[in-house]
């Protein structure tokens, strides 16, 4: 089995992206890897920051807490852009992602809608295994 | 002359509570044109609604049917920044279609200059994704169109905003150069000097990525000494300009320090890219101030048209010059990187 260290998850505040995280971060304590907590920034966020960039956001502190995962195993990061550009980039370096997490629904308001589906567009071209979080269900 | 085209849908259209993309933008572009003065000079095109095949050029018609249908749905959020209401599908094939209506107007008159005062914004809808506030790629659908007649089309994208969709959409376009100054890093964190273009158009896109604080003295050299040489190699036939006007020191999206005075020399350089008249045209992006995005869309035209305009100086002394150093140095590695795995793969 090849050896998995980075671990990255999208993460906009939803319930589904917590439930990604929840996800990633006991893939991340049960195999050893780190997990990297990406925020893609939209243009709108210049003019209210719900997500501070240097602070990870309490509702990922409280995951990585009650799943014990060590907390220097799990790192937020903030990237410029819409959530799928910034999830395939952080396969590149730095972060050299070896398994992507996402919700399956995100912003997107419809189910079953094509546009605005993240999830669909990251598995679509991505160069790494996607793993895709079924929405509002108990986290496995 | 100048030729404007009024997008004919009513300035409530498209319009979401607060959402800084919003009517006055567009009102606040014409405005600047009309106190221009240009009496007669003044010409209004009326828009027209690109149709499905001109669409499709560079939209996947599978996008554009869903889009639509969603629309009519009574819309809603896109993404986290982009928004489609019941009126947003016209409102953007009226967008798309204003620059035809201008391009085609420019070739009859063989003379005149453009400027596609509309809403919404295009440059980062990609070929099957809104994105970033834009629906429909505006300035694409007009490009795209150009090609189809056998020309070779410049695009220069001033806006503060990478063009991803721009760029995306001409990939591997050999017949289009896309020409990006942005500042970076910032949405939609696209936008390196080492994106060059596709296997099929190497050199095709050259992006100058600058940092905050720049001022108009960094992009005046950046079009001098890296954009013109490429400018000259490609040999345009037609000059698109993508004009954002983020990039003001007012606009509150972004941190680059230009005046509306800069806004006229960047107009001044382009337009020297074709000699031939009537063979330019401006296309609203972005600037969300609304002052100085009135401002600035007059400096741009009086620049070209040579009218007299009151306006701010050009800026100086912004960081990002030693910037331009490293743009060229990695353009050029990403080209050697690229002519090695092409070697690599001719053996
Ligand atoms: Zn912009």
């Amino acid at each position: 089995m090849m050896n998995l260290n980075s671990i990255v998850v999208g993460y906009d505040g939803s319930v589904e992206s917590e439930n990604a995280v929840r996800w990633a971060v006991r893939l991340a304590h049960g195999v050893d890897a780190t997990v990297t907590v990406l925020h893609a920034a939209g243009i709108l966020e210049r003019l209210d920051t719900p997500f501070r960039r240097s602070a990870t956001p309490e509702a990922v502190e409280r995951i990585v807490a009650e799943e014990r995962l060590d907390a220097a195993r799990c790192h937020w990061v903030v990237d410029d852009g819409d959530a799928c550009s910034a999830l395939l980039r952080s396969a590149a370096p730095p972060i050299g992602a070896q398994l992507l997490v996402v919700g399956s629904r995100g912003h997107g308001k419809r189910p079953g809608m094509l546009i605005g589906s993240v999830s669909l567009e990251v598995v679509q071209h991505a160069a790494v295994p996607v793993v895709v979080i079924p929405g509002f269900e108990a986290p496995v | 002359m100048v030729l404007v085209v009024n997008d004919a849908a009513d300035d409530s259209l498209h319009e979401s509570p607060e959402h800084p993309e919003r009517p006055g933008r567009v009102q606040a572009a014409r405005a600047a044109l009309t106190t221009l003065d240009l009496g007669s000079d003044l010409v209004v095109v009326p828009a027209r609604v690109a149709t499905r095949a001109e669409l499709s050029r560079v939209h996947a018609v599978g996008y554009l049917d869903e889009l639509g249908a969603y629309c009519y749905g009574g819309g809603g959020d896109l993404d986290q920044d982009t928004y489609a209401t019941y009126d947003s599908w016209s409102i953007a094939t009226l967008a798309a279609g204003a620059g035809l209506a201008v391009v085609t107007e420019l070739q009859r008159r063989g003379d005149g200059v453009g400027f596609v005062a509309v809403r919404p914004p295009g440059h980062h809808a990609l070929r099957d994704r809104a994105m970033g506030f834009c629906l429909l790629n505006n300035i694409a659908v007009s490009a795209a169109a150009l090609v189809a007649q056998g020309e070779r089309v410049v695009i220069v994208d001033w806006d503060v905003h990478h063009g991803n969709g721009t760029q995306q959409i001409f990939w591997d376009e050999p017949n289009v150069l896309y020409i990006s100054l942005h500042q970076w890093p910032l949405f939609p964190g696209s936008g390196s000097p080492v994106e060059i273009g596709g296997p099929g158009a190497l050199g095709s896109v050259l992006n100058v990525p600058l940092p905050a604080g720049a001022t108009g003295d960094v992009l005046r050299r950046a079009l001098e000494d890296i954009v013109a040489p490429v400018v000259d190699a490609f040999g345009p036939t037609w000059v698109l300009v993508s004009a954002g006007y983020d990039a003001h020191y007012l606009d509150p999206m972004a941190d680059l320090c230009l005046s509306d005075g800069d806004f006229a020399d960047l107009a001044s350089s382009v337009a020297r890219y074709v000699a031939t008249p009537g063979r330019l045209a401006f296309f609203l992006e972005g600037g969300y101030h609304l002052d100085a995005l009135r401002d600035s869309v007059g400096a741009t035209m009086a620049a070209v048209l040579g009218a007299p305009h009151a306006g701010e100086p050009s800026t100086n002394g912004g960081p990002g010059a030693s910037h331009l150093v490293s743009v060229a140095a990695q353009r050029r590695a990403a080209f050697e990187s690229w002519t090695r795995v092409a070697g690599e793969e001719a053996r």
